[in-house]
């Protein structure tokens, strides 16, 4: 997918200087780009920020809520953070099956945001008509940050999307809808979902090469 | 300079080591990015498009305990 490399020669947004939290949204260009969530092994034992390749199992991405994420950002009784988009055409694939089997449960714990399902016809025709390159993709689940969008409408950061359909097994889908589940929960409250989300970024960029240099061979994220 | 072939050989495999976990690591990166991704300014046309179908009453909540 071209949205994915950002490597040194990758033409999408360059990599900017430190910011503040609030610099980091209010200061986005119009034509900031969208980058992808990053992740770093799941820490059975505590409470950590990243994404995890279950060690023995079948490699798939988690990702784990910061445990010291800005939690106090946001009144705990304000209305609902995200509007969550699920996106289906329908393809027969274990991401599409895992995804019905625990929608009930997803939608329990995401309990008070609310969630959008778009049928297999809207899901197909909205692929169609505006982003041909999410074709296969799918099923994705699409949030946005409600309080991102209110500030700086869309232009800068507003939110993630979770391309389920690009896993290939259902562990793996069954991972990815687990982290996806833990981050928003844990982070609901958070002040900017953004930093929160680049920071993760640069972990797994450090441990990803420790893991690397430790295991002495590649070791499959995503399928 | 080397003066022995060994260490050519010794040079070469360090060159290759360090491209391995160079590119392991982007392959990584890569593999993610494509997994989660954040949006921004260039999906403000698919995020209208959502938004639009929510604000015409074309999409409502969803209510039901299994998807259809």
């Amino acid at each position: 997918m071209p949205r994915a490399p950002r490597g040194p020669g990758s033409p999408r947004r360059p990599r900017a200087p430190a910011r503040t939290p609030r610099e980091t949204v209010r200061s986005r260009p119009t034509g900031a780009r969208s980058t992808s969530l990053n992740a770093r092994r799941r820490e059975v034992s505590g409470p950590s920020s990243a994404l995890e390749e279950p060690v023995g199992r079948e490699e798939a991405l988690v990702i784990e809520p910061p445990a010291d994420a800005e939690q106090s950002a946001r009144p705990a009784t304000a209305g609902p953070r995200f509007q969550i988009f699920i996106i289906d055409a329908g393809w027969d694939s274990p991401a599409h099956r895992v995804l019905r089997q625990n929608f009930g449960l997803l939608r329990d714990l995401q309990r008070g945001e609310r969630i959008y399902v778009l049928s297999r016809e809207k899901s197909i025709e909205f692929i169609r008509s505006h982003r041909a390159d999410l074709v296969g993709k799918d099923p994705i689940i699409a949030v946005h940050d409600l309080e991102a969008l209110g500030s700086t409408g869309t232009a800068g950061f507003h939110g993630f999307r979770l391309h389920l359909g690009l896993l290939r097994t259902e562990e793996q889908a069954l991972l990815a809808l687990q982290a996806f589940s833990r981050f928003l929960n844990a982070n609901r409250q958070a002040g900017d979902l953004e930093a929160l989300i680049r920071a993760q970024l640069r972990r797994e960029g450090l441990f990803g090469a420790i893991e690397i240099i430790l295991h002495h061979e590649p070791r499959e994220i995503g399928g | 300079m080397p003066e022995r072939w060994s260490d050519y050989l010794t040079i070469f495999m360090s060159a290759l080591a360090v491209g391995y976990v160079v590119y392991e690591i982007e392959r990584r990166r890569r593999k993610l990015h494509d997994l989660w991704d954040v949006l921004g300014g260039e999906d403000a046309e698919l995020t209208a498009g959502l938004v639009a179908m929510v604000d015409s009453g074309e999409l409502q909540p969803y209510t039901g305990a299994t998807l259809a």
